[in-house]
């Protein structure tokens, strides 16, 4: 094709307007190409936000491959006049085939590139359509010889450029698994992307800033493979392991994090079935394998499904039978009311695995190791100063019979003139089971499991619906400590509406913090500035997604309003620092943030208090939402990348 | 078929009535009028059917002889052919002499390369007819290989190192291994002595059969610790006793009897405890055990009755068999404590109930029919008991418990055969044979088919026969068994269990024209489609044909020649992501044996006879697994030309000599163990490379002399 024709003709294309383009199209042109009356294309795309490349098939002549793509926009209008992008090769071995034992494996052959050259052959046939032709046929490419019937990879990228008129193009990857003989008779699909993006938002490597290429784990696994990286630190799995060694949000050894179980997977059931040392290495890294240190010596992988087999693979790494354990209990709050600064409850531990009542009280049962019921008062000041408890595995209750018993928790803080506001009961505890069976605690094979921690509200009379604002929620948390799966103090899991009875605002910054706001253990102040890396102690936190993107956290309410939009609800209490001063909330949370003086300037002219009195800071002065409230121009949730 | 000469003497003892009992359930024949109520005894005229060139002798006749053989013995396997593993110069004795006297009384004495350990003798004595003692010894040798390298010695049960062995993590860090390696013979020798006697009473028939098997040689064991493992050549000492007595009786239209086995089974080792050549995996796993064949005892019962008249038969037979074991259980690990086990033995015992019924009568002159019913149950009596399960002598891997692998079979068939004309008749029928399991996947198995088989005479000196049968196999649900370590692959379907579509064809013709020719080929096909098997045993067919022809160009030259082809062709389909097929195996087998031989007879004025025989033998498997492009495994083959002749010349009027010889030339391949050294697999040690390629020659010369 000549190239100069071609970009003419691209021009045209994208200059002319909408209409006339159809008419132009309807007609094949006035330029002297003939156009492709048989593969009408439809308008081309006007927007674009999304490119779709849908790859058709990929044909061989001599060896030579042709991959035939079509693309699009959102709507499926056809994108006319791409010219510029890579195109990867690879081949796959068949689980086995390299040893008994080893997985499957990738092997990469080539990439050739399209950008003011191509090196092979590019057609666009005006339509959406476009056909590349490499430059050489696969075989022999990077030492790798092309087995017939086997299958292949083939990855298109494009984007991160604009079209000739300007039209921007998102950076876009697709794969295409093909093979000379049909369908592919045996993939590698192990895990999806998505799933790496619950916790890193939108992955993507090799490139500037901003313009990184490679943003679809099919794609990275092309190029990571033993024919193509010269560091076997690099081969994919291990090097996707080796880095999230440190500073993993969640359960490391639970393998299901990131392999997550998808039946559309085929491949998903690998790492419990497919053991092999490279990839159990490279967490396990106190072993040698072929030295026979920390292992008995193993030359190869061929024997390690004889002890190793999937069934035993899967129990040690994930819970082992806990999630059986777990439903088998329930702790319901079915009552409770304050009375003076006393709450009353009572409450049911059921199995609902058999949907019965376990009749005894907690203190009876012999599978309970641990299991308390916190109370605070004020749910909608965000709670008073401490958070009282009881120990229901160590308490008689005060009466109750065949599975409700009654507890009182006295001690609470009622300020003066909330007696009609709320407060929070949270249960908390841990069981004992062995392979997914409850048993006694006093004997050894038994050991501990939290149950997933909750939280009820109650008002003076009995247990309400209404409580504490919900800003983050279990389900946000989980997308990286996977749900209720991290847990602090013992036995604390529920980020959402636990936490907050003791981390609250009347915890105190330091003043002599060079940024106060970092130092509290406030629920909000403390999360900020933990994940933010600015905390004491958790400095080398890499935090995996975008730290700006709010929605990572912050759950949305019934408007689809994003909880961190502004303004503040109104309850939120000031920033306490210890010399007695206070920072105004707004001004506090955002400087969580963005702590410099400009930033700092900017708050206080537009009526932020930094360490003034607290009649000050609470005195509405603050005026962000003007203009970083929802829907005003500066609105944070424009400015932040939110997605 | 000897069927006709039941009631005319003399019946040779070595044809029992039980076989002739069981040779006429498997013969339809009798429906058509040849059966024993079907003989019209009256008109038989005896003196017709007396020998009248046999002269009764009263003297000693027979020969006697020795023989002196050279042996290649380089390679024992070519004694499964010579008789012999000795390298060299080896004797041996013949012998087959009748002692006779006036009153009938005589004695056989027979030997067969005695001396040799394939080699056998027979003292039989007695009135035929009458009575019959017989003494016998055979021996049966079957020969492996003789070039196994083990460092391991043997010690009684045990299977010791030399003390300077350096234990290794793998084969490769075993330093001592090739120095100590010594070649070991992997064959088994059974020394088989019977003691028996027959009674021929007027009315009944009583026999007594006393046998002793022993049993020694060595055979390969695989000793496994974890994943370690080491190829050991265990001893194999033992024996096994069968009693066995049978009385039948007979009248004019009936035959009963009782028969009776008793067999106990005798094992000198009770186990195989070996050093392990490796370092220990986990903890002191220095030794392994593992618990070898359990001392048995079994004895069976049966009862048959056979009645007929007027063209209708009907045959009745049920059976009771025990077996049982109480052999002390081994610990369940001897590395470390052993967990508890429930009993001391197993105390284990199977019954087996067997009954058949059969009916055979003939309808019309043309058309006769047949029913059967089958039914035999078996039932494990043993305790189902939680036994501590240690994996490969290592680790504690919880409980498990002993299926019981109850079974009860019942068959029924019905047939009929219709006779069109004297030349063409057709045999067709329908089978149904029903299965139900316990501690299998499917709790019942049922197939169901027809046949037919169309015979076709046209002449004195030709046959021809059209054999079809399609058979359809079905059961409950499938159900993967959840008693294994890891899950079945729910896809997978046991080829014995499994849905299957069964047909097959077989055309044969027969020449027996001149008297000087005759010949006789078949051709015959058969599938197997798993029609509900998508991870497993999906397919088979196999074909073949054989053809073999005899002519006798004059009394004293015959030539004879056979070729057998058959092939054999297997699908199999696996998963590698415990999904449906991703991944197609298919096994070609095919054999092939052609032969070809002449004797010559009555040379050199009746003084020398030739015989010349050339086999050869050709088998090999090829396999290929295909995953989007196929991949095949390496060599399975086997190959062997044999030359057999001999040359027997009577020199004197009482003495002669006979020269043997035998020439074989064999090779076979097993890509997984081919060219293997001893530390070729990490965690296998291994004996080496077990193939075989050889040339050998026997070259006998045996003295006789007549009495």
């Amino acid at each position: 094709m000549n190239k100069s024709t071609k970009s003419n003709m691209v021009s045209l294309y994208r200059l002319i307007p909408l209409t006339l383009t159809m008419i132009l199209a309807a007609c094949g042109g006035d330029d002297g190409a003939p156009g492709n009356p048989g593969e009408p294309g439809g308008p081309p795309a006007n927007d674009i936000s999304t490119l779709v490349v849908d790859i058709s098939d990929v044909t061989t002549d001599a060896g030579i491959a042709t991959v035939n793509y079509r693309v699009s926009n959102e709507d499926d209008e056809p994108v006319v006049g791409v010219a510029t992008g890579t195109y990867i090769a690879a081949q796959l071995l068949p689980q086995g085939y390299t040893n008994a034992g080893n997985g499957s494996q990738w092997q990469y052959f080539t990439s050739e590139s399209c950008t003011s050259t191509c090196t092979g052959e590019l057609v666009d046939h005006k339509n959406g359509n476009y056909s590349y032709t490499f430059s050489a046929a696969f075989d022999g490419l990077n030492d790798v010889s092309y087995l017939p019937g086997s299958t292949q990879r083939m990855i298109i990228k494009i984007g991160g450029d604009a079209l000739p008129d300007g039209t921007s193009l998102p950076i876009t990857n697709q794969h295409f698994d093909w093979s000379d003989s049909g369908e592919p008779a045996y993939t590698r699909n192990l895990i999806a992307i998505e799933t790496c993006n619950t916790c890193h938002n939108d992955l993507a490597f090799h490139g500037p800033s901003g313009f990184e290429k490679y943003n679809e784990v099919e794609t990275c696994v092309t190029c990571h493979n033993a024919d193509r990286v010269s560091n076997p630190d690099n081969i994919f799995p291990q090097m996707i392991h080796t880095k999230h060694l440190t500073g993993f949000p969640g359960d490391l050894a639970n393998c299901q994090t990131c392999h997550v179980a998808d039946e559309t997977l085929t491949e998903n059931m690998n790492w419990a079935r497919v053991p092999g040392m490279e990839a159990c290495g490279s967490c396990h890294t106190n072993i040698n394998f072929p030295a026979g240190e920390g292992h008995p010596a193993q030359t190869d992988n061929s024997n390690c499904v004889a002890c190793h087999n999937s069934d035993w693979t899967a129990s040690i790494h994930n819970d082992g039978g806990d999630d059986e354990a777990l439903a088998q209990f329930n702790a319901n709050l079915v009552s409770a009311s304050l009375t003076g600064n006393t709450v009353t409850f009572s409450i049911t531990l059921t199995n609902p695995a058999t949907n019965t009542v376990y009749l005894d009280s907690a203190d009876k049962l012999d599978f309970i190791d641990d299991l308390r019921v916190y109370g605070n008062w004020g749910t909608s000041f965000d709670y008073a100063p401490s958070a009282k408890s009881i120990k229901l595995q160590n308490s008689s209750p005060i009466s109750g019979s065949n599975g409700t018993y009654t507890y009182a928790i006295s001690g609470l803080t009622i300020p003066a003139g909330t007696e009609s506001d709320n407060g929070t009961l949270a249960i908390q505890g841990k069981l004992c089971s062995s392979q997914g069976e409850l048993g006694n605690c006093e004997e050894e094979q038994f050991s501990t499991v939290n149950i997933k921690s909750s939280h009820q509200f109650f008002s003076a009379a009995e247990l309400t619906d209404t409580g504490r604002r919900v800003v983050v929620t279990n389900g946000t948390c989980g997308s990286c400590h996977g749900v209720q799966e991290l847990n602090f103090h013992g036995a604390r899991n529920d980020l959402e509406g636990q936490c907050q009875l003791c981390h609250n605002p009347n915890m105190t910054a330091d003043a002599t913090a060079s940024n106060p706001s970092v130092s509290t253990a406030d629920y909000k102040h403390l999360i900020h500035s933990l994940h933010s890396a600015q905390r004491e102690g958790y400095e080398t936190l890499n935090y995996p997604g975008q730290i700006g993107n709010c929605a990572q956290c912050h759950t949305s309410d019934d408007n689809g309003l994003l909880s961190a939009s502004l303004p503040l609800y109104s309850g939120v209490r000031p920033l306490a620092i210890d010399n007695g001063t206070f920072t105004s909330a707004t001004a506090a949370i955002c400087s969580d943030c963005h702590f410099n003086d400009t930033a700092r300037n900017h708050m206080t002219q537009q009526g932020a208090v930094f360490m003034g009195s607290e009649a000050d800071a609470t005195a509405g002065t603050e005026s962000c939402s003007t203009c970083h409230g929802a829907g005003a121009p500066a609105d944070i949730l424009k400015v932040h990348p939110i997605n | 078929m000897n069927n006709r000469i039941l009631n005319l003497e003399p019946l040779p003892i070595k044809l029992s009535l039980l076989a002739m009992a069981i040779a006429s359930l498997l013969s339809p024949a009798y429906a058509d009028g040849y059966g024993l109520s079907q003989a019209n005894r009256a008109a038989v005229k005896l003196d017709k059917w007396q020998c009248k060139r046999c002269s009764v002798s009263t003297d000693t006749r027979g020969t006697i002889g020795a023989g002196i053989a050279y042996n290649d013995g380089t390679d024992s396997r070519f004694g499964n052919t010579s008789g012999t593993d000795e390298d060299g110069v080896v004797g041996h004795l013949e012998a087959d002499l009748l002692l006779k006297n006036e009153s009938g009384y005589q004695t056989r004495i027979e030997a067969d390369k005695l001396g040799y350990d394939n080699g056998r003798a027979r003292v039989s004595t007695g009135t035929p007819g009458h009575y019959e003692i017989i003494l016998g010894y055979r021996g049966i040798a079957n020969y492996d290989t003789n070039s196994a390298l083990t460092p391991y010695m043997i010690d009684g049960d045990k299977m010791n190192l030399p003390d300077n062995w350096q234990t290794g993590a793998t084969t490769v860090q075993m330093t001592e291994l090739f120095n100590s390696a010594n070649p070991v013979a992997l064959k088994t020798q059974r020394d088989r002595f019977n003691l028996g006697a027959g009674y021929i009473g007027s009315f009944y028939k009583a026999e007594l059969d006393y046998q002793h098997e022993a049993r020694k040689g060595k055979r390969t064991f695989s000793g496994n610790l974890l994943t370690n493992s080491a190829m050991l050549a265990q001893p194999i000492d033992d024996s096994t006793d069968n009693l066995g007595a049978k009385i039948y009786f007979n009248g004019a239209n009936w035959l009963a009897g009782i028969d009776a086995t008793l067999s106990h089974y005798n094992n000198d080792h009770d186990a195989i405890n070996w050093q392990s050549a490796f370092t220990p995996t986990f903890g002191a796993a220095y030794r392994g055990q593992s618990a070898s064949s359990s001392d048995n005892k079994a004895y069976r019962i049966a009862a048959n009755a056979q009645l007929g008249g007027n063209g209708h038969q009907i045959l009745m037979q049920t059976g009771f068999s025990r077996f049982s074991q109480d052999e002390t259980f081994l610990p369940a690990t001897i590395n470390g404590p052993s967990p508890s086990l429930p009993q001391s033995d197993l105390d284990g015992q199977v019954d087996m109930i067997e009954m058949t019924l059969k009916y055979t009568g003939r309808i019309t002159r043309e058309l006769s029919v047949r029913a059967a019913y089958d039914y035999k149950d078996r039932d494990n009596k043993a305790q189902v008991l939680n036994m501590p399960q240690v994996v490969t002598d290592s680790y504690y891997a919880g409980t498990a418990t002993n299926p019981e692998y109850d079974r009860t079979r019942q068959k029924a068939s019905f047939a009929a055969k219709y006779r069109f004309t004297r030349n063409i008749y057709l045999d067709t029928g329908y089978r149904y044979d029903h299965n139900k399991y316990s501690d299998l996947d499917r709790e019942t198995l049922q197939e169901s088919g027809i046949y037919g088989r169309l015979s076709y005479r046209p002449s004195q000196a030709w046959a021809f026969g059209f054999k079809a049968e399609i058979k359809d196999r079905s059961g409950s649900e499938y159900r993967a068994v959840t008693t294994t370590s890891s899950n079945n692959n729910p896809f997978l379907r046991k080829s014995y269990l499994a849905d299957r579509e069964h047909q097959e064809y077989r055309l044969q013709a027969d020449y027996s024209g001149s008297g000087a020719l005759s010949a006789s080929a078949n051709l015959h096909y058969s599938q197997d489609d798993y029609t509900d098997t998508n991870v497993g045993l999906t397919d088979v067919t196999t074909s073949g044909y054989d053809i073999s022809a005899q002519y006798l160009i004059d009394e004293d030259l015959s030539i004879n020649a056979f070729l057998n082809q058959d092939w054999r062709d297997s699908e199999q389909a696996g998963s590698s992501n415990f999904g449906s097929a991703n991944w197609y195996a298919n096994s070609d087998e095919r054999s092939t044996l052609v032969g070809a031989g002449v004797q010559y007879q009555n040379l050199m004025d009746s003084k020398l006879s030739l015989g010349l025989d050339y086999n050869y033998s050709d088998g090999q498997s090829d396999t290929e697994i295909t995953q989007g492009f196929t991949s095949p495994y390496g060599d399975y083959f086997s190959t062997k030309h044999n030359i057999n002749a001999f040359a027997d010349y009577r020199f004197s009027e009482k003495m002669a000599i006979r020269i043997d010889w035998i020439f074989e030339q064999y090779e076979d391949a097993d890509w997984s163990n081919q060219g293997l050294s001893l530390d070729a697999i990490p965690n296998v040690l291994t004996f080496g490379s077990l193939s075989h390629d050889y040339s050998a020659h026997y070259l006998g010369l045996t003295l006789s002399y007549q009495l």
